[in-house]
């Protein structure tokens, strides 16, 4: 017993340590956490992702003490917020712009993983708990927009609902269900409340969790693609690994504090963001009667929603917008290369990724326009160098002339 | 100086500036983090409907007969307004032994209230209805002398919860579990049977009490 | 002929080309009216403009369009109104300065009288815009075919009337037949080409533009109370987050000193 209680310092922090093991988890997650020392702008999405989460947890629950759920009510409500609750407009714009930054965060932070690799093994089940954080966020976001009630959100239930019926057999009774009523309505509204307040963020704490206790275990990627841990020196440290903390921490703070600085400019300035974040069409009140022109979900479904437009036959068309999206899950498997990051591969990966760059970007574009005969056409162009991608993947990853990759880790190419 | 004693100079000066640095950064950090707290914590304020809401009530005291009571909502608190007949409020100084603060000197009333009616006139009586002590609404018991209140009853009210007991100026009697009178709002009488609940010529009415 | 009759006779051609050129109509606008493009040029932050918009409003709109979000206390505060005034001047009868703003038009003699209710106009320059806003105000012509005797470039048969006509006059649109392809196939539209004015109003161009400048400033404003605010604070925040960065920055750098 004595010689126990010699290990813990006096006083409080000592009672606690005894209990609960704080000081024991601080020390090995970031002192004794040695991370990659050659990280470099693509590695601050992931701390900047959990820096969203959190402010959209905080907007979320005060926003939700004032919005009153209801057909006849919800959009009032977010008037009321906006006008008459101190700092209401605060609130729901942090709200409204976090969702968006949350995007922009998540598609560079999965970007950083197709340049470097790593989703290769041993990192294939880091990368499937993201990939079932994306689909979380997906799922939040869509039924968060439904919540103003505005003439935006009730088209965009209507429409992605629908898509589900596209599905053989199950489909038209899945779209009732899903439903609750006959057409989108107050049923759908208030279910989608309770999911997106409730359910689906503690899914994404749970899957945040996971994520994070999987990156711990395997450790993080480089920009080099090569592990550090196969190189230690002789205190059993990884010769190019550095303790996250202090210099992670300081370094992440900094992006941090970037970070905020522009999303303070887009807060404070330009809240709608060019009819991008907020659309003019969400002012009105939901109008079963009337549908906007043009209708498109928010920006960063586009890409997906181009893609379903390409294709004249309905249910095919849901079909590859299903497969666009699952397409990242087989990345593990489909990537066939020796060699993790882009820095080593040869110019087939390094083509067809900057095709795929450009056609994400082409579709996420055309997926706001509305529907031309020329818009349609590119739209089915820009989708092939998109699956092609993922499809061509296991043949290209293989053919590629990689080039030698170094033992150490180096700063730049 | 040795090579081992300038650098561990350096490092000495590296400290020192680290530090400080740490310091600089974190402080900043802290007065954001209390900025960015503030308009959270704002927020729970009362909103503009709330305070819209909590405007003041205009009652018309004409059809009010001697010993009728009636209770306009301000606030979301109910207020007894009524009619004192004049030969009950000349006893009101009678009874000020058996008060636990006959002199309002613990109570809260605005300043016009601090007398022995407790009101700027002695015919009405404006008091807020909830007993000072758990806070259930007071029952009237006007009528002087009562089988239950007892033959020297002088007139008042009682509460139904735990029994305090007060008088016609709204002043609580000895053994009530209230220790305090009951409060009086802020109120003005714009022309002779006009009542401004809620708008004294003050301040102290518009804010968000 | 001696030179003095030279120079006269010089002189008194060059009158008479004058004054067949004055008499000449100016060169035909080859170019048409650009009134998509035109803005309102509005300042949320010009308090005085606000309050002549809100004056407008209440004396030009407020009749069948209420703004069921807007307190008029609200408005007096931001606007810098006294309450006196408020109540002398601008308040409706009935109305109590803690009430949102409802049109005089009860519910079902809009349907009857104009084929719709009026939209409420909280929001509309967020929904239509502040240029759009503009833009309809300012493009109402004699349309005979319709029941307000009226029509709009901005909104095609539109249910409002020209409310303004008093100020602005009334006036005709010129179109011309232009042939457009869309998809392949090539068909002949009318799009408009100028304004005639028929009446002329009690307002000059420029005192009318200014009017709806202001009215449109007040739509702006009550679309989003809070946005001046925003802006301002905006601007404390940006300072503060630079600040913070740049110590964060320092720090930074003087820890990866240890790092090569």
């Amino acid at each position: 017993m004595a010689s126990n209680d010699a290990e813990y310092s006096p006083g409080f922090w000592g009672w606690l340590n005894k209990r609960l093991p704080v000081g024991k988890f601080m020390r090995e997650q970031l002192l004794e956490y040695y991370a990659p020392k050659n990280f470099n702008v693509w590695y601050f999405f992931g701390s900047l992702a959990l820096v969203v989460l959190v402010m959209q947890l905080f907007s979320g629950i005060f926003l939700t003490m004032f919005y009153k759920v209801g057909e006849t009510t919800s959009f009032d409500s977010v008037e009321f917020i906006m006008r008459e609750v101190n700092y209401g407009w605060l609130l729901r714009y942090l709200h409204s712009v976090g969702a968006s930054a949350f995007f922009v965060v998540i598609y560079l932070h999965m970007y950083r993983a197709l340049m470097y690799g790593s989703y290769k093994a041993p990192r294939e089940l880091l990368w499937l708990f993201g990939m079932f954080i994306y689909l979380a966020l997906m799922a939040e976001a869509f039924m968060g927009y439904v919540l103003p009630w505005g003439n935006m959100s009730y088209w965009a239930a209507q429409v992605i609902i629908n898509i589900f019926g596209t599905i053989p057999v199950i489909g038209p009774g899945l779209v009732e269900w899903i439903r609750g009523d006959y057409g989108v309505a107050d049923a759908t509204l208030n279910r989608f409340f309770s999911l997106h307040v409730v359910a689906i963020p503690l899914v994404l704490l749970l899957l945040v969790a996971l994520h994070l206790v999987a990156l711990r275990e395997v450790g993080s990627n480089n920009p080099d693609g090569i592990e550090i841990k196969a190189h230690r020196g002789a205190d059993g440290k990884p010769l190019d690994g550095i303790p996250f903390h202090p210099y992670y921490t300081v370094k992440d703070i900094v992006g941090i504090g970037l970070f905020l600085t522009l999303f303070a400019v887009v807060v404070f300035f330009v809240p709608t963001f060019g009819n991008l974040f907020l659309e003019e069409a969400n002012f009105e009140p939901a109008n079963p009667l009337s549908t906007p022109e043009p209708i498109a979900p928010a920006w960063y479904f586009t890409p997906f929603y181009a893609i379903l437009r390409a294709i004249p036959n309905q249910r095919l068309g849901a079909l590859l917008l299903l497969i666009a999206v699952m397409a990242f899950f087989f990345l593990p498997w489909l990537d066939r290369s020796p060699v993790r990051s882009i820095r080593y591969r040869g110019w087939w990966f390094r083509g067809f990724l900057a095709v795929f760059t450009i056609s994400f970007g082409a579709l996420m574009w055309l997926g706001l326009k509305p529907v031309t005969v020329a818009y349609v056409n590119a739209a089915r162009v820009f989708s092939v160098g998109y699956f092609a991608f993922f499809l061509l993947m296991p043949w290209y990853s293989r053919w590629d002339r990689v080039k030698p990759v170094p033992d150490r880790v180096r700063f730049h190419e | 100086m040795t090579d081992a004693e300038a650098s561990a100079d350096q490092e000495l000066v590296d400290a020192d500036r680290r530090k400080f640095l740490t310091a600089a950064t974190s402080a900043t950090a802290a007065v954001g983090v209390v900025f960015a707290a503030s308009p959270f914590i704002a927020s729970w304020q009362p909103s503009e409907r709330a305070r819209a809401l909590g405007a003041p009530v205009t009652v018309d005291l004409s059809k009010l007969e001697a010993g009728q009571m009636i209770m306009p909502v301000w606030r979301r608190q109910p207020i007894y307004v009524f009619r004192r007949p004049p030969e009950l409020v000349a006893q009101l100084a009678a009874h000020d032994a058996r008060l636990k603060d006959p002199k309002s000197l613990d109570s809260e009333q605005p300043a016009y209230a601090m007398n022995e009616r407790r009101s700027r006139r002695d015919d009405i009586a404006v008091l807020i209805g909830v007993c000072t002590h758990l806070g259930c609404l007071p029952k009237q018991r006007f009528e002087p002398g009562d089988a239950q209140l007892g033959t020297d009853w002088p007139g008042g009210f009682l509460c139904p919860c735990h029994g305090s007991r007060f008088d016609l100026a709204g002043r609580v009697f000895n053994g009530s579990p209230a220790s305090v009178n009951l409060r009086i709002p802020p109120y003005s009488f714009p022309t002779e049977n006009t009542l401004v609940i809620g708008e004294d010529g003050t301040n102290a009415a518009s804010g968000a009490a | 002929m001696n030179k003095s009759a030279l120079i006269a006779a010089a002189l008194l051609g060059a009158a008479c080309s004058l004054g067949v050129a004055a008499q000449e109509p100016a060169a035909p606008a080859a170019e048409t009216v650009p009134w998509e493009t035109w803005q309102a040029g509005n300042e949320v932050s010009n308090v005085a403009s606000l309050q002549r918009g809100f004056r407008n409003f209440m004396n030009y709109c407020a009749g069948c369009h209420s703004m069921k979000y807007v307190r008029y206390s609200r408005v007096a505060t931001d606007l810098k109104i006294p309450t006196g005034m408020l109540k002398a001047d601008l308040l409706p009868d009935g109305a109590a300065p803690a009430d949102y703003i409802h049109a005089s038009l009860q519910g079902q003699d809009g349907v009857a009288w104009f084929g719709k209710e009026p939209p409420d106009l909280s929001l509309i320059a967020r929904s239509l815009g502040v240029d759009k806003s503009y833009r309809f105000l300012k493009t109402f012509y004699l349309d005979p075919s319709r029941p307000t005797r009226t029509n709009n470039l901005v909104l095609d048969a539109a249910a409002m009337p020209a409310v303004l006509s008093d100020l602005e006059g009334v006036k005709a649109a010129v179109f011309r037949d232009v042939k457009v392809t869309v998809d392949g196939r090539t068909m002949t539209e009318k799009k408009f080409d100028h304004f005639v004015t028929v009446v002329p109003g009690r307002m000059s161009g420029p005192e009318f533009d200014a009017f709806l400048r202001d009215t449109v400033n007040f739509l702006d404003y009550a679309g989003e109370p809070a946005q001046v605010d925003r802006r301002s604070i905006g601007v404390w925040v940006v300072l503060f987050l630079l600040v913070f960065t740049w110590f964060a920055w320092l720090l930074k750098q003087e820890y990866w000193k240890d790092v090569h």
